[in-house]
């Protein structure tokens, strides 16, 4: 009898089938519950049931996407559909950071807790207004032409993303077939301003220049030399085309983004000046934007050689960004250190939703003190006063900016960058934009695109 | 999209069903919040009525203290005898273990019967004496009794002569049955109470079926308590909220009315669209009817030894007659037609099959080898494979391996057959298309070229369970389930109130209810094993375990097949599914369990 109870310890695989079974089946059901509702041959969803219907509109109220009876439809104009995938999101909720995943409750009246079930309640679906401008949207798309890469301009006195673009991308209201296999549309499930982490190359220089305030009192009064490159731990580190820039100034350093002088910089401060620094401008922690979270960036030199210390002062080693952090630090630099918190959704209405968690300005933690958000401003001014001129940026007012270059290795492999702002208070735009797989320089590639966004922003006297 | 639209077009156009009544369909708007809340607090009392019913079923249990000493001889040491059947050997896992090396490994049996001890040799090498003589057969034993085995000598003694202290315990007091059943009730007239309201609209059809099913679980418990005397009542109230709310269920959904008949009025009573719920209580019935055969079929256990190998041999018969008189449905060919009703024979084959395996602990210690048991299984496999009943086949198998381990206790033999069943699933993909298809859909079912083919089932139950959210959308209002009202016609899924009854669940009662349900089926394991020692005979807590896993596996075949974490393979949910021969079998099963509860057969309850 004694071995016969024993045994029956042989059970407990059964029910450990079951309930891991079990924990399978409700992981589903929370992770995709709503998707397997949002059919169109759902009973609950049919014309008798007074079932929600929501829509997604931009700033200025045109319909991105809209909510019927369990069938979605998007806007009728085509470079609509393909320059706003990212935002809105594919039906088949492929793009995890788009909004009609993200806001599935409040689009369609599904909720986890409450299904469709006939309560008041859960009847109404939400219309959610969002900051972008679908034509400053259009007009990224455009200017990207096809090629891979990310735009996203904000106001940076209110926190609001004007213009937020990634490609490549594809029509959500036509999925390809082949979207999943075809390498053209590799990268097209991920919006690259919010989840990229891409290499920086000398946009990095912001940064270094931000931990070089911090930790070395005689910066600007040092003067620096470079002959095209120095050898460190044996191996070089170099400028661009082993350009020398000669004896220079902190400023003429950073305008000419002397890879030597930064290098350097890195590595007299040391990995943990440099690691404390980053780490207090919020590089490496992920932030959200109106619930959507966006990836942490990367910088780690903890095993890092000097050499690579100081490859990682100049944004290469394997120091990682996404646009949307860019354009945060920005803003935490033109607010004088603490930057408006980024904002995606203008309002919201609907039973569900709370309005009043949306559309509200809110600052967020200090990045900087004023002193050195100040001088930041200013050496970034000074790289388009005396370095990149006005002239690149249409004669918008007070632009201060970076170049940057992230060599990946291989031919057609840079990430062409531009990041900027305007401090002028009547034109308060951030922006930062990148383009991949380009053999060009920052300024070729990603400039004509970021001064178009920045004019027509300007011209539109969006606020 | 256009296959979308030509699709609502036909299911639109035969919508059947009763007369709206304006000022009903107001006031449920006022009561479908009401009955919202009523969903969540009858999860919150099935809940509590589980753990109350577990915790009833623990605390009136017999304490595991001996009944009778065995006194060694030779050093005076009293050995407890803690159970019904004892095993006596050099074994460390026998149960009276002698460290004597003239003794076998497994040399004797002593069990207690009703009628007293009986002591029987297990084809032991030295012989087992009593009072000095060599036993052939099965012997009685009374106090002072002399037991030889090997070099060894045990005298038999009641615990009162044996110089030992009885043990202190605290009186554990069983729950109120009545007070449970009492609440398994209320459960009931809370889920009834919305299919009175279900799609929208008034009718009072349920009130016939809900009077039966309250009324017959009273009459039953009144029976079991007065008549034949049981104490505890903790399985059947289980099973009968189980089986209640599960009627509640298909009071919800109606059958589809021919031109010729007329639909029913709000206040008709008694109406042929509600024939499959009034055959799911008649069929409880029979389950209660076949429930109580068993137990006292199985009382007698010398009845039980020797009607095991005709039992199987019968269940063989029976349950290849669908290869000669069968009918097909739904692509298995396990049906036959019994005087107007249709009959899946494998349901109560699996009983058999239970009853072929076990045995008693002599019995056990006598015949080692599982070559019978193999034999009836692979039997009963090719027979199922035959008739295309994968899901069976699968039952069976997992049932055989939890009689063949207890039995057995050997993980090879597990390990083995886990492996050949593995290599047979390979071979069956290869045969038969249908069943190819199911594994070839398996995690596909959203593919676009599946969702109105062969994901059709999988899909509807996923969405409509997703529609359902935490608290359900109410009994009878539910898109998967397609009752008479507005909601009629735009659902056509085969098997949703039995396969696919899972989805229907979760969509009308809520995902904590189907959760909480589905979870009283998995208490039954502990049921099971916790009369595993207990019990009156290694028979009946070898059945009660196999009885358990095999609802649970059931269970999980169901539960995951329709949901698609498993291939879908078409089972019924025990208990709740709709389906005369499920249901009265899985009561059959719910015997074993309850067989083993040694009070089952205690003598009778004194008031």
């Amino acid at each position: 009898m004694k071995t016969t109870g024993k045994r029956s310890i042989f059970l407990f695989f059964f029910l450990l089938a079951f309930i891991g079974g079990l924990c399978f089946f409700l992981f589903e059901y929370v992770t995709d519950g709503g998707q397997w509702a949002m059919q169109p041959y759902n009973a609950h969803l049919s014309g008798t049931s007074t079932v929600a219907n929501g829509t997604v509109t931009d700033r200025n109220g045109l319909t991105l996407l809209k909510t019927q009876n369990g069938k979605r439809s998007y806007n009728d104009d085509e470079r609509v559909r393909l320059s706003t995938l990212h935002l809105i999101g594919d039906t088949e909720g492929n793009i995890s950071t788009g909004i009609q995943n993200a806001f599935k409750t409040e689009l369609t009246g599904y909720n986890m807790v409450t299904g469709l079930a006939d309560i008041k309640a859960a009847k109404q679906g939400g219309s959610i207004r969002l900051t972008v401008d679908s034509d400053l949207n259009k007009l990224a798309y455009q200017k990207l032409n096809g090629r891979k890469g990310a735009a996203v301009l904000t106001n940076w006195k209110t926190g609001e993303i004007l213009c937020m673009v990634s490609t490549p991308t594809f029509d959500p209201a036509n999925p390809p077939s082949d979207v999943k296999k075809n390498s053209q549309y590799s990268g097209a499930f991920v919006n690259k301003v919010l989840s990229g982490q891409m290499t920086p190359g000398s946009i990095f220089k912001i940064l270094t220049t931000a931990a070089a305030i911090q930790n070395i009192p005689d910066l600007d009064s040092r003067t620096f030399h470079c002959n095209g490159s120095i050898t460190v731990d044996g191996s070089p580190i170099i400028c661009t085309n082993r350009e020398a820039h000669g004896t220079m100034n902190f400023q003429r350093a950073l305008a000419d983004s002397c890879n030597v002088t930064f290098a350097k910089l890195a590595i007299e401060m040391g990995k943990d000046k440099m690691t404390a620094a980053v780490n207090s401008l919020g590089l490496n922690e992920p932030f959200s934007i109106d619930g959507l979270i966006s990836a942490k960036g990367n910088y780690n030199v903890s095993n890092a050689s000097n050499n690579q210390l100081g490859w990682s002062g100049v944004g290469q080693y394997t120091d990682q960004v996404s646009p949307a952090y860019m354009v945060r630090l920005l803003g935490a630099i033109a607010n004088g250190g603490a930057p408006e918190e980024l904002r995606l959704i203008k309002s919201v209405s609907g039973d569900l939703a709370s309005p009043g968690k949306y559309g509200t300005a809110r600052v967020g933690r200090a990045m900087m003190t004023s002193e050195v958000a100040q001088r930041l401003q200013k050496y970034l001014r000074g790289d388009v006063a005396t370095a990149y001129g006005d002239d690149m940026f249409n004669g918008v007012k007070q632009v201060c900016a970076k170049t940057g270059t992230g060599e990946l290795g291989g031919e057609h492999n840079n990430n062409g960058w531009l990041v900027g702002f305007s401090a002028d208070e009547s034109t308060p735009y951030a922006f930062a934009v990148v383009v991949e797989n380009t053999e060009n320089y920052g300024s070729q590639s990603a400039g004509p695109i970021a001064t178009a966004l920045l004019s027509a922003a300007v011209a539109r006297g969006e606020k | 999209m256009l296959l979308d639209s030509l699709y609502f077009k036909e299911l639109l156009s035969d919508k059947t069903g009763g007369e709206y009544v304006p000022e009903i369909t107001s006031l449920l708007s006022t009561l479908s919040p009401t009955f919202f809340v009523l969903r969540g607090v009858a999860a919150v009392l099935t809940v509590f009525l589980t753990i109350r019913c577990y915790t009833s079923m623990r605390a009136g249990r017999r304490r595991e203290e001996p009944v009778v000493f065995l006194e060694n001889q030779r050093n005076r040491k009293n050995i407890p005898v803690l159970y019904w059947e004892n095993s006596i050997g050099r074994s460390q896992s026998c149960d009276i273990a002698l460290p004597d090396s003239a003794v076998s490994r497994d040399h004797a049996v002593l069990m207690r019967r009703e009628s007293g001890w009986l002591l029987t040799d297990t084809d032991s090498k030295g012989g087992t004496y009593l009072n000095g003589k060599r036993i052939r057969d099965t012997v009685k034993v009374i106090p002072g009794d002399l037991i030889g085995v090997g070099r060894t000598n045990l005298i038999f003694r009641r615990v009162t002569d044996a110089n030992v202290k009885p043990p202190r315990y605290h009186a554990r007091r069983a729950a109120n049955q009545a007070g449970l059943l009492m609440m398994c009730t209320i459960i009931q007239l809370l889920c009834f109470a919305q299919a009175f309201f279900g799609d929208k609209q008034f009718s009072m059809l349920p009130m016939l079926p809900m009077v039966a099913v309250i009324a017959v679980e009273w009459i039953y418990f009144a029976i079991s308590r007065y008549a034949l005397g049981r104490t505890n009542f903790e399985l059947e109230t289980l099973a009968f909220t189980l089986s209640g709310i599960g009627i509640a269920l298909l009071c919800g959904t109606r059958e589809k009315l021919l031109k010729t008949q007329t639909a029913p009025t709000p206040f008709t009573l008694y109406h042929h669209s509600m024939d499959a719920v009034y055959s799911q209580i008649l069929m409880m019935i029979g389950g209660l009817v076949l429930f109580s055969f068993m137990i006292w079929f199985m009382k007698d256990l010398n009845r039980v030894n020797k009607w095991r190998v005709p039992i199987a041999a019968a269940g063989l018969l029976l349950l290849a007659a669908p290869l000669v008189i069968g009918i097909s449905v739904n692509g298995s060919k396990n049906w036959i037609r019994l005087g107007g009703f249709s009959v899946q024979p494998s349901e109560f084959v699996k009983i058999c099959f239970i009853f072929a395996g076990a045995g008693t602990l002599d019995h056990l210690q006598t015949r080692r080898n599982l070559i019978g048991f193999v034999g009836l299984l692979a039997g009963v496999t090719v027979i199922l494979i035959r008739e295309k009943d994968i899901g069976g086949a699968a039952i069976f198998f997992a049932t055989f391996l939890i009689i063949a381990f207890m039995r057995s206790g050997s993980m090879r033999t597990v390990v083995l057959s886990v492996a050949a069943a593995g290599a047979g699933i390979a071979t069956v993909l290869g045969m038969f298309s249908h069943v190819k298809e199911r594994f070839s859909v398996w995690r596909h079912v959203w593919d676009a070229n599946n969702l109105y083919d062969k994901g059709f089932q999988q899909t509807r139950v996923l969405t409509y369970a997703a529609s359902g959210g935490l608290f359900g959308v109410g009994i009878g209002n539910g898109g998967l389930g397609g009752g008479t009202g507005p909601l009629k016609g735009y659902t056509n899924v085969t098997a949703n109130t039995s396969d696919l009854v899972f989805g229907m669940m979760i969509e009308e009662l809520g995902l904590i209810m189907a959760i909480v349900m589905v979870g009283i089926i998995a208490m039954f394991i502990l049921f099971a094993r916790s009369d595993a020692t207990r019990s009156r005979s290694t028979f009946y807590s070898i059945t009660a375990c196999a009885a358990a896993g095999m609802l649970l596996f059931q269970t999980c075949l169901n539960i995951f097949g329709s949901t698609d974490i498993f291939p879908l393979t078409g089972v019924t949910l025990p208990f709740v599914s709709a389906g005369g021969s499920s249901m009265m079998a899985v009561w059959g099963a719910l015997a074993f369990i309850k067989a083993s509860d040694e009070r089952t057969y205690a003598v009778r309850r004194r008031e």
